[in-house]
């Protein structure tokens, strides 16, 4: 198990710059996200690691090691694809013998490492069939067995879920958490999917056009996004965006539409420094009361006002679209209560919970009062 | 009231296969089943009137028996095609993967040229081509292997080497030029295969450990099976019946008439070429010919494991 460091790696093809002075520290045995939508740089980043690219500059390390001209087989890394990229003209146990057949390893240490991976997988009854007799869910097991057996440095996952079914994804998911802690291993997981690098990744790093925008555990990344393309990327439905007037006066107070919107002491002292006259507010969906009667709205406390656009029950809650002057927010309500379109609503936003970003920079405030 | 689908798409049906079916017919059965029959016929320089409605049961086939087991240049054209298909089917199938291969490593850009360069002999009109080779292969110090090995001093005097050298000069010459056609086939079919072969399974046997060279042996070629299979037993069936090349160098002397005969080329000259015309018996040995294709392109599919590649997967998906 090493950590893995990047130092200022860039990777160009031809014009394209996929990749963009990236600095990332992963530590030993930390399961790391790279979450980003498709084209963002992520799988080009897990290759520069996995050393199948050699970055443009800047420099990569596994401890204190300079890897970045080795080429991947002297690196020791396992790498999981989402299509499996099992070879297809090889038995299971061939096929996770492989990378230990090409070390000449002898024979005997083979099986038994074969067998103790594929024990550690449950496939061990699968070992003499070929890859285009099993299942989806089979096969990545397989294709995890087989980046497992040589005991890698780094453990590298692209998007390794993503081609199974809904079901099997979630189960799979949580069975890959378990193995990567008990394993202890170093371990980069590409994905596009919010909601998996949530649940599996001890921090996550989130990119977009080649630029990291932020790395921080999960929850911060939840709560506290670092910009605007962090907050609207994160949830599902995402945070939703307000522009809305600051008003400066005894105190401060936002101004959306003709409602005011008090805010907590801390973006007050914040928003006097920066003195901006326009900010986005942005808010999460489940961090917003819905009040159909202006009565139910407590004494002191701030909504907008809003008229529902759509009403779609999900079950354990109902998800509304409201639109608010121009602005369609996504909301959930309980669904105690019956709503219908064309309701006008307030919408009583939980102060704790709400974000306020630089409309010129999309960067949240707290972030550009620190740096 | 109900349509009846089926026979309204039968006629469908019928309309769209009847174009291909006559070129079919035209140019592929009716051919055969003249050629068969010919073959029963003592037919000789044309004259349809005269030997069309005679039958001679088994006679060519005698004939042409006793040719082969008596006569030195009959039995002579046996050996020639046995070793010019043989060896050149060798050369286009390793040649072909080779080349497809060193494609496949080197910079894309250097390989598209590359890959135009080893098709030019295709391209090239059958006769152009031949004469090239005509020039290259000539017995005087014209010929440009004769005067580079005379620059060079290894030797004295020019050789006709498709005359003199016997047998391996013919052969070598009637190989070579068809092997430089031949191995392009392989080339591209086994480059475009290479191409298709997922980019992960090339990126995981890198990150596995793989050098060039396990890779080639343990996931690319592997891989190429099928395409090794088709490749292989088309080059042997055209090989076979292959006679234009070998045709020119045989009437432009190049290589001589006994050590360049081919068994297809045989069958060309006994049929059309100079002097007596016997379209019996070269009916019969192009009869032979096709029958002996057949039993080796069935024992190659057999060989390479074509049934075990149609096997239906039987585990649970």
């Amino acid at each position: 198990m090493v950590s893995v460091r990047l130092e200022k790696v860039t990777k160009k093809f031809g014009k394209v710059v996929a990749v963009n002075n990236v600095d990332l520290e992963i530590e030993e045995g930390e399961f790391m996200a790279l979450l980003g939508p498709s084209g963002s740089g992520k799988s080009t980043l897990l290759y520069l690691i996995a050393g199948i690219y050699k970055p443009t500059s800047g420099k990569i390390f596994f401890d204190d090691h300079d890897v970045t001209n080795l080429p991947p087989r002297e690196r020791n890394v396992g790498l999981v694809f989402q299509n499996y990229a099992l070879y297809p003209h090889m038995k299971v146990y061939d096929n996770i013998a492989f990378p230990l057949k090409i070390k000449k390893v002898p024979k005997e240490e083979i099986r038994r490492k074969v067998f103790e991976v594929a024990k550690l997988l449950r496939i061990e009854h699968l070992l003499d069939r070929y890859p285009g007799q099993l299942s989806g869910g089979q096969q990545q097991r397989v294709a995890i067995a087989r980046a497992l057996v040589k005991e890698p440095q780094v453990l590298l996952l692209d998007e390794p879920l993503s081609n199974l079914d809904a079901l099997l994804r979630v189960s799979v998911r949580s069975e890959l958490k378990r193995l990567q802690k008990n394993l202890g291993i170093t371990a980069i997981y590409v994905t596009h999917d919010q909601a998996e690098a949530m649940a599996l990744a001890d921090r996550i790093a989130i990119i977009n056009e080649g630029v990291i925008q932020q790395v921080d555990l999960p929850e911060v990344v939840y709560n506290r996004p670092k910009n605007m393309f962090v907050g609207g990327f994160i949830g599902n439905p995402p945070m939703n965006f307000v522009e809305a007037g600051v008003e400066y006066n005894e105190t401060v107070k936002l101004i959306v539409g003709e409602d005011s919107v008090w805010l907590p002491q801390e973006y007050i002292e914040i928003l006097r420094k920066l003195k901006l006259q326009k900010v986005v507010l942005g808010f999460r969906p489940e961090d917003v009361l819905v009040l159909k009667d202006e009565s139910q709205v407590e004494p002191g406390s701030s909504v907008i006002r809003g008229e529902i656009f759509t009403v779609e029950p999900m079950g354990r809650e109902v998800l509304l679209t409201i639109m608010i002057g121009e602005t369609m927010v996504k909301v959930y309500a309980p669904p105690t209560q019956y709503y219908s379109m064309g309701d006008k609503v307030f919408l009583q936003i939980n102060p704790a919970k709400l974000r306020l970003f630089d409309p010129d920079t999309t960067i949240a405030l707290e972030y550009l009062v620190k740096t | 009231m109900k349509r009846n689908v089926f026979s309204t798409n039968k006629v469908q049906l019928l309309i769209f296969l009847l174009p291909a079916f006559l070129i079919v017919l035209l140019f592929y059965i009716i051919p055969i089943i003249i050629t068969v029959y010919v073959s029963f016929t003592p037919m000789r320089n044309w004259n349809i009137d005269k030997y069309f409605n005679v039958i001679v049961g088994l006679q060519n086939y005698n004939r042409l028996f006793s040719l082969i087991t008596r006569d030195p240049v009959a039995r002579q054209v046996v050996v020639n095609t046995i070793v010019f298909v043989a060896i050149t089917l060798v050369i286009n199938v390793l040649g072909g993967l080779g080349l497809a291969l060193a494609n496949f490593f080197i910079d894309e850009r250097v390989s598209t040229g590359f890959r135009t360069l080893w098709l030019l002999p295709r391209m090239t009109p059958i006769a152009v081509y031949g004469l090239l080779w005509y020039y290259f292969f000539h017995g005087s110090n014209i010929g440009m292997l004769n005067s580079i090995a005379m620059s060079l001093g290894l030797i004295k005097k020019p050789i006709a080497w498709g005359q003199e050298v016997i047998p391996w000069g013919p052969w070598s010459i009637i190989i070579i030029v068809n092997g430089f056609v031949g191995v392009s086939f392989g080339m591209v079919i086994f480059y475009s295969a290479l191409k298709s072969i997922p980019r992960e399974l090339i990126i995981a046997a890198r990150v596995d450990g793989a050098s060039n060279w396990k890779l080639t042996t343990n996931i690319l070629i592997p891989l190429l099976r099928w395409h090794l299979l088709f490749v292989t037993t088309w080059q042997l069936l055209s090989l076979l019946t292959t006679y234009a090349h070998t045709f020119l160098l045989v009437e432009w002397g190049v290589v001589s008439r006994t050590y360049g005969q081919t068994w297809a080329l045989y069958v060309f000259n006994t049929a059309f070429g100079r002097g007596e015309q016997d379209q019996g018996l070269a009916a019969a040995a192009a009869v032979i010919l096709v029958i002996f294709g057949a039993i080796l392109g069935w024992i190659t599919v057999r060989a390479l494991g074509f049934n075990k590649m149609i096997t239906k997967p039987k585990g649970d998906i």
